[in-house]
């Protein structure tokens, strides 16, 4: 047994451990921790079976934007779990055990038990990547040959912001999400939202720039961005915009939309919907990208600033 | 030099387990949440050498995005943090 594959035993076993810990720590904040924690190893593990695009995903929204989320969702839940007493009677609790264990073992036998030869549209994709000029297969698959469902993904997150933002009260309607953030403005908080965001918005583009031959792409570019719009904010030196204002309301729908009409001129100029027309398929899927990029940035950010608080005025 | 970089992927781990024992013991949000930068340092470190010893270039990138949004989580949990003390009536915060 080489001293690579002890590792990998290692990392594995530390992983299904933090997990277990995870779900066990009655405590909603420590358990919360120990989630951005289990982001960061399995990106690790992600990158040893070379599936680094995964990893590029995990460390950006399972270690980062979403442990935000689920911190800022277990600071406010903690003011209520003390007050509350109540637990769930027994026939709950082992519906519920039931229903985990039998989904468990269905993973367990879809992943134990795989049909030989395994099927796959791997090797069409391989032989295939010269149709649209770009070397990463992970960026073929999801801007040209299954497009339709990245359109069709794009669309799902701006349906989540309506349904975060439906949840403002009447007079914060169409006002500015999340609380005024103030900081001191010579403070540590401050520089540092003064230092971090040129790098990051470098790296952000350089993430998407980089995806059509290495890994990398839109979404992880657009977390990344959106974490720096996120800790500008969070150190008071913008406000976040009010929802109803009309140049916000083009950037999140400027990448689906963009999408839509590409694939519309493939319906009119080309054989089908969303067929790129050879010769162009590299500069337009890198427009959509780009669109896609700023798009994803926005909807992350404001997705995780939360429902209007505030109405505009103030 | 892969022997060399091999086992110092080896130490950085054991560091990553031990920040995880803090993780683990706690006992306030705040040394779990400096036990979770910690093993985000390491993860960082891990992959830089990872990507050199297996000849991954792309580790470099998730090293990046790793290195942007842990600094990221950690100001979100000292805002979130904060906010919660002032609430206890702890002591007014620095900043809110």
């Amino acid at each position: 047994m080489s001293i690579a594959t002890v590792f990998e035993i290692a990392l594995a076993v530390v992983v299904l451990g933090l997990a277990i810990w995870t779900i066990a720590v009655p405590d909603t904040y420590s358990a919360t921790v120990g989630f951005i924690a289990y982001g960061l190893l399995v990106a690790l593990i992600w990158v040893r079976l070379d599936a680094v695009d995964v990893a590029l995903t995990e460390a950006a929204i399972g270690g980062g934007l979403g442990g935000v989320v689920l911190l800022g969702a277990a600071a406010r839940l903690r003011g209520t779990e003390a007050m509350t007493m109540e637990r769930p009677s027994l026939i709950v609790r082992l519906s519920a055990a039931a229903l985990s264990a039998s989904i468990a073992a269905a993973l367990a036998v879809a992943i134990l038990l795989p049909p030989n030869p395994a099927p796959t549209l791997a090797p069409d994709v391989v032989s295939n990547a010269g149709a649209t000029g770009m070397a990463n297969p992970v960026t073929n698959v999801l801007m040209a040959f299954r497009a339709m469902d990245t359109m069709l993904e794009k669309v799902v997150l701006l349906l989540a912001i309506v349904g975060v933002w439906s949840l403002a009260s009447d007079q914060a309607w169409g006002g500015r999400p999340g609380p005024r953030h103030q900081a001191d403005p010579n403070g540590v908080l401050a520089f540092l939202a003064r230092l971090l965001p040129p790098a990051g918005i470098v790296v952000g583009i350089y993430i998407l720039w980089t995806g059509a031959d290495h890994p990398g792409g839109a979404f992880q570019g657009g977390a990344v961005l959106a974490s720096m719009w996120l800790l500008v904010i969070m150190a008071g030196l913008v406000d976040t915009p009010p929802v109803r204002s009309r140049w916000l309301r083009l950037v999140l729908v400027a990448g689906p939309g963009l999408f839509l009409v590409v694939g519309l001129g493939g319906l009119c100029f080309g054989s089908a919907f969303l067929a790129y027309p050879a010769a162009f398929a590299k500069p337009l899927i890198l427009s959509i990208e780009a669109a896609m990029l700023l798009t994803i940035a926005t909807t992350l950010g404001l997705l995780l600033a939360g429902a209007p608080e505030r109405s505009a005025e103030r | 030099m892969t022997e060399f970089l091999t086992t110092a992927v080896g130490l950085i781990l054991a560091m990553l387990g031990l920040g995880l024992v803090s993780i683990l013991r706690g006992p306030a949000d705040a040394d779990r949440m400096m036990a979770a930068q910690l093993i985000g340092t390491a993860g960082i470190a891990v992959l830089l050498l990872l990507g050199t010893v297996t000849g991954v270039p792309a580790a470099v990138d998730v090293a990046l995005i790793l290195a942007l949004l842990a600094t990221f989580a950690s100001i979100a949990f000292v805002k979130k943090g904060l906010s919660r003390l002032e609430t206890d009536g702890a002591g007014p915060g620095e900043d809110r």
